[in-house]
Order: C-alpha cells, then structure tokens, then sequence
C-alpha cells in the first residue's frame, strides 16, 4: 500500500516566477482576477508571484502593462513584469514606465511578436537591460487563437546571448521535448536560468541540478493555465536539501526581481 | 498526515526512448515508485513494429524481474493483422497482462480504422479494457470522441474504454463522453494540466472514472501523481483516482 501526503503543503517559502493576471482575448481563463489568483495562492501555500499581462503578449505591451498595474493595484503579493516589444516599443519611454512603477523584469515573445532573436534587432533593448540590471524572461513558445505554438530559435538564443554575461536571462516554459537543446545551452551559457513550469520530463529536476546547480532554476507554474501545486509537489520530492529547495522555489527569483518574499 | 492507499499507474512505457532522453531502466522506475508510494505501474511498449518483441520486452524487463511491481499491458500492431490475434491470446494468456494499449497516432490510422475491428471483436468477446488516445491528428473535422466512442461502445459494450492523456479534466470532449457513454474511464498524464483540471472532472460526477497515470518515462512520477495529489478534491476521491478505480477496472 502506498503512503502518501494527501494534504501536502510546501515547507519552504514559495515565490511563483511564472504567472499570468488578467483576461485573455481567446479565450475565458479560469482565473483572471486578484482575487481568485490570491484564492489559489493561499490554497496551495504560494507567497508571491510574479504576474504579467497576457493582453501585453497578445496585442499592445503598453495597454497591458497599464492593464497589470491598475489589476495588480495595492496588493503586495503580485509582483508585476512588464511584456515588451523591442521592434515596436519606445526604449526611452519603456525604460521610464518601468522606473515609475518600479518593475525589474521584463517578458519578450520573439515569435509571437515575429521577429529573430538577434543582435541586429534586440541589440539596443539587451545593452539596456543589461546596463540598467533589468532580467529578462523569454518563454519558449506563446501560443494565441491567431498564431500558432512556435518555439524559439535555440541558435539565436546562443548566439544572440554569449557576448552578454552580464545579462540574465529566464527561458520560461521550457518542455520535455526541448531537452535536447536547453542542457547544452544552459551549460555554456552561464547567465541562463530556467522556469521549470513544463519541465515534467523523468528526473527533470536531478538532471537540471547536475547540469547549472541550483542557483539557475526557478519555480514557476503557469497559471492559471496549469495549477500552482504539482511542481512544488515535486520539487518537494526529489530529496533536496533546504538550501537548494529554497533557492528553487524562492531565492532565485527574489534575487533577480529584487523582491524578497 | 500521510495515509496508506493503494496506488496503481495506469499508463507508463516499456522500451528506450533515448534519442529523446526517455530511458527505461526500471531501477529509475522503482525508485520513483518508492518515492512516490506507487505500488504497481502498469507497463506497455508500444514503440516497436514488433509486437511480439514489445510484450515479450515488458515481460522480461519489468514484469518478471520485478514480482508485483509492475503489471504487464499488451500491444499489437495493425500493419501486421495476420500476428494481432495470436499475440494477444500470447499476451493474456502466457504472459498474464491485464489490458491492452493502442495507439493509433503511431499506426498513422485512427481509432475507427477498418484494421482494428479483429482487435475490438477480439477484446470484446473476452471483456478486455483497451487504452488508447482519444483524438488523432489524422481525424476528419468535427470529429469527436463522444460521436467516436458512442459507436464503439454500442459495438463493443464488453470493452471497457480508456481515454489516455484525457484526465486533464478541461478536455470537455472527453469528459462529457466519460458522463454520457457506459465503460469509459478517463486516463491522467500528460505534459501539461489544465488548473482544476481533475476537480472538473470530479464535479461531473466522474471520481469513479478517473485513473492516475504517469507516461513513464517519458514524464517524472511525482509531476503527475501530484496533480492528484494537490488537487482541490476530498481525500477519498483522491484515494479512487490514485489506485481504487484501477483496482476495480481491472479485478485486481
């Protein structure tokens, strides 16, 4: 007979690097409100999470940002990322939205908003962040009603972010079935870190920390496309010391969002 | 508070899958297993042209080197009719599996396909459960598993009927053909899970239909059991859905 922890509950503290908030053109989302987002936070012992907007990824960075912030409004718990647009977006503009809100990462989507990832186009955006310390998270694929799931060039990746080790970098969504080019890359590229939200593959975690350590990978969950318990479960279950589980679920992505938890 | 229950996997791979990082080394298995508190994984291997070689691989990897542990389910190929019912009267009765896996994505047929139907008169005429996916790439628009599985189980009512990947819950398809059609049971795994996915399952009423499964070894054991796990659903259907209902599924 199997023993098991039916009323499982984190034993670290949890910061969720990988969230939506808000409503979507395409379809209704089982969660798009503050409420409902801290509901589940609550139920599934989650403390923070970073939020973006997907109207920011589907059509205009700017009303969606402003869309996250007015959601957002007072609450401390939901921290806002910011989506841009490097081939349509005003840097100097951007730059100061960012300040005045006091947003330190930001989201990109280069096939969604269909351009390479490529010194020639996100050149001037990337000696930005990396001067003003601004991290940047770049899921593998975003997929709406009008564009399909394409993943991002792996190439470009590389060979966009090796003169830049100064700039962090989260690959979000990363899948089972891109194994096969995001161990190679994060090993070569030491600014790389890694959302883990899709990251089901056998000893997925293991082979992670056996490839980066543990300073390189972020909890994250995907809501609410996907609930916010069943990575911590695992992360929970891999035989972790509390230093690396803390640094998993929480340090890390308090580190590079400048918000502790 | 930890609790004992029994807990079956429903739904894992015989057979390396290397080229995609998906080794089978059943140490890996029982280690999650033990990890995990599952006592049984049911196992197929379906990714072989050789039917034949495929059952006899989970029998001697897993099945026999490993009493209890694992429960052999057997696979045959339609591009090869002429050896389908011979190796599943092999399968259950020499080797003593328990169900049968299809899967028709990798035939590059459908599962109304016209090679099928000895497999299903087959599998009808000794009440065998038969696994596969619900949807194909290769389906006719408007295709649904509802319309797909209203045929098979008039057809075939001694099947029992399980959707693999369909446990997801948000999949309205195969949830309203669990509610709507006798003999379908809904399968868990797969690579991404829709939030409440299981409770919306549940709240139709479905806790008796829903099977834990893992993908083995593709997926990692305690991403997929933890959607049960955490689910926002009692603990009693949480002990259903993590093994009760296999047991009762398959008479064990």
């Amino acid at each position: 007979m199997g023993k098991v922890d039916l009323n499982f509950m984190p034993k670290v503290p949890v910061f969720d690097a990988n969230a939506a908030l808000g409503r979507k053109h395409d379809r209704r989302v089982n969660v798009d409100s503050v409420e409902g987002t801290i509901a589940e936070m609550d139920r599934t012992g989650v403390s923070k999470a970073l939020v973006y907007a997907p109207h920011g990824a589907a059509y205009d960075s700017t009303e969606g940002n402003q869309i996250l912030i007015d959601t957002i409004a007072d609450n401390k718990r939901l921290i806002p990322q910011f989506c841009a647009n490097p081939t349509f977006d005003n840097i100097n503009d951007f730059s100061k939205s960012l300040k005045t809100k006091n947003v330190k990462t930001i989201r990109i989507f280069p096939p969604l908003h269909n351009y390479p990832f490529t010194e020639w186009v996100v050149g001037e955006w990337l000696d930005w962040a990396e001067s003003e310390g601004i991290a940047i998270w770049i899921p593998v694929n975003y997929e709406t009603n009008w564009h399909p799931s394409i993943d991002i060039d792996p190439t470009q990746l590389h060979d966009t972010l090796k003169n830049r080790p100064n700039l962090n970098v989260v690959i979000a969504e990363i899948k089972y079935a891109d194994f096969s080019w995001v161990m190679p890359l994060i090993r070569s590229l030491p600014n790389i870190s890694v959302e883990i939200s899709r990251w089901v593959i056998i000893d997925g975690i293991q082979r992670l920390l056996n490839a980066v350590g543990d300073q390189r990978i972020l909890f994250g969950s995907r809501f609410p496309d996907s609930p916010m318990s069943p990575q911590i479960y695992n992360l929970h279950h891999n035989d972790l010391s509390d230093s690396t589980l803390k640094s998993i679920c929480s340090k890390n992505t308090e580190r590079l969002t400048g918000v502790k938890i | 508070m930890i609790e004992t229950t029994p807990i079956i996997d429903f739904h894992a791979h015989g057979g390396g899958w290397t080229n995609r990082a998906f080794p089978d080394d059943p140490n890996t298995y029982i280690k999650q297993m033990d990890i995990t508190g599952v006592d049984t994984t049911c196992v197929n291997c379906i990714w072989f042209g050789d039917a034949n070689w495929a059952n006899n691989l989970v029998f001697n990897r897993f099945v026999s080197k490993y009493p209890g542990r694992f429960i052999g389910v057997a696979f045959v190929t339609p591009h090869y009719p002429e050896e389908c019912i011979y190796e599943l009267d092999r399968a259950f009765n020499e080797l003593n599996f328990k169900f049968l896996k299809l899967y028709p994505d990798y035939y590059g047929q459908s599962s109304d396909a016209e090679g099928y139907q000895p497999i299903y008169e087959w599998a009808n005429d000794k009440g065998i459960p038969i696994m596969c996916h619900g949807r194909y790439g290769t389906d006719a628009p408007g295709t649904t598993q509802l319309k797909r599985y209203e045929k098979f189980t008039k057809d075939f009512p001694n099947i029992k009927w399980v959707i693999a990947h369909a446990g997801g819950g948000t999949d309205i398809d195969s949830v309203q053909t669990a509610k709507e059609l006798p003999n379908i049971w809904l399968e868990t795994c797969g690579s991404g899970i829709g939030l409440r996915a299981v409770k919306h399952a549940v709240d139709y009423g479905l806790a008796d239909k829903i099977l834990f499964g893992s993908d083995m070894p593709i997926m990692d054991y305690r991403n997929q059991i933890s959607k049960v796990i955490t689910a926002d659903i009692s603990n009693n259907d949480k002990k259903k859905i993590l093994g009760l209902n296999a047991i009762k599924l398959l008479n064990l």
